[in-house]
């Protein structure tokens, strides 16, 4: 890869950390050698189920599908653009067999940082730990939202709300992936496709 | 009020009897008489509760329902934690079940406590990440486990709450039917069924 392209998901990375501390340039070139980055083809697959994830990881380019296996088929859980982060979450913190799978549906670029390497920053860096504080805050108020909406919105206002936040996703990602994540039924969702329509 | 406090944040961090100090020294104690609301929906969360005494339900509404998303007794934590961590309105209502008694830290508390102390600024990460844990496997488990094994589940890790809340409100969180839970209730007798889980 050319080294521009490397410097701006670096970049991208400094700013994904701006939002929840202050930190300058000097601190984050201190900063930088406890990540890295990964190029993974289209398709592959990140974490399997039993496996113990190793990293958190921020979508630099492409996409990202976390799901889970179940009797009735693949239920998709989070599907990460760019900005976003995905990996699994309890395997990662409890260090134990991963029971989702992560995998790639565009080729995809990961600012990641192993599990060793986030224990060591912590340790390191005060600021780190506010970091981690405030980001752990920001997924658990997004988590909430999600568990909110599905226990409290209709299909329909699931769907469009949806699609008004995510304008691009149906054109990127396989309209069964995204019909799992929002839980409803594919004949559902291609009805409510129709939706979209007579809004244009 | 130490063993409460203390054994609480063992399950967490480390901390030190100077840390220990700074919080307790910090903390209100809260009585509630039963059916006391400690939040309504739209009020801002100012504090982070600790439950000593009592159980607590936390629910929002939905029509004329209402959908539990919680149910804390002693030793949890209980608080509308978004409302809490983002200054936004409270979604939620946290409601006493029965009379109760909460340690609560102010949202001013709890920064001054991350300013003074690199150890509880951890301790605070490690709360909020394990919050941020519990949803996700709220939502696993809605997508792996059927209602039965829901039921089973809760049941079998909570045995004193079934002894304590109503039966309406136990349906409510695990989202089945009042009429389902009776149902499933009569998998209780079956002991066995509820070994084979564990």
């Amino acid at each position: 890869m050319q080294n521009q392209e490397k410097q701006t998901y670096w970049t991208l990375l400094h700013d994904f950390l701006r939002r929840f501390i202050d930190l300058s340039e000097e601190e984050f070139l201190q900063w930088q050698p406890y990540f890295e980055l990964r190029h993974i083809n289209k398709k592959k697959v990140l974490v399997h189920k039993g496996e113990v994830e190793d990293y958190v990881n921020i979508v630099a380019q492409g996409l990202v599908r976390k799901y889970m296996k179940v009797k009735k088929g693949d239920v998709t859980l989070q599907i990460a653009p760019e900005g976003h982060m995905v990996h699994s979450e309890i395997s990662f913190h409890r260090r134990t067999p991963s029971e989702v799978i992560t995998e790639t549906i565009e080729p995809t670029w990961l600012i990641s940082i192993s599990y060793q390497n986030l224990q060591a920053l912590y340790d390191k860096f005060p600021m780190a730990e506010k970091l981690g504080r405030l980001f752990a805050a920001e997924m658990y108020i997004i988590k909430d939202k999600r568990f909110f909406e599905i226990l409290k919105k209709s299909t329909r206002e699931i769907f469009l709300d949806y699609m008004k936040t995510h304008p691009q996703m149906l054109q990127r990602v396989p309209q069964k992936y995204i019909a799992s994540y929002l839980n409803i039924k594919p004949e559902t969702f291609s009805r409510l496709k129709h939706l979209l329509k007579k809004k244009v | 009020m130490e063993k409460a406090l203390r054994q609480y944040v063992s399950k967490y961090a480390d901390l030190t009897d100077e840390d220990l100090e700074l919080i307790r020294t910090r903390i209100e104690v809260r009585e509630l008489a039963k059916r006391q609301v400690l939040i309504h929906a739209g009020e801002q969360e100012q504090y982070l509760n600790l439950v000593v005494k009592g159980v607590f339900r936390k629910y929002f509404s939905k029509g004329r329902d209402e959908v539990i998303t919680q149910l804390a007794k002693e030793g949890d934590l209980i608080s509308s934690s978004v409302s809490f961590l983002s200054g936004l309105p409270s979604q939620y209502a946290i409601e006493a079940l029965e009379p109760a008694i909460v340690y609560s830290l102010s949202r001013e508390k709890v920064d001054e406590l991350y300013a003074l102390s690199p150890k509880i600024e951890r301790l605070g990460r490690s709360i909020i990440t394990e919050l941020y844990l519990s949803k996700e496997r709220w939502e696993q488990d809605h997508v792996q486990f059927d209602i039965r094994q829901r039921f089973v589940n809760f049941v079998h890790n909570n045995a004193e709450l079934i002894q304590r809340v109503p039966q309406k409100y136990i349906a409510s969180y695990l989202n089945i039917k009042p009429e389902t839970f009776s149902r499933l209730k009569h998998l209780l007798k079956k002991a066995p069924l509820i070994a084979t889980l564990s």
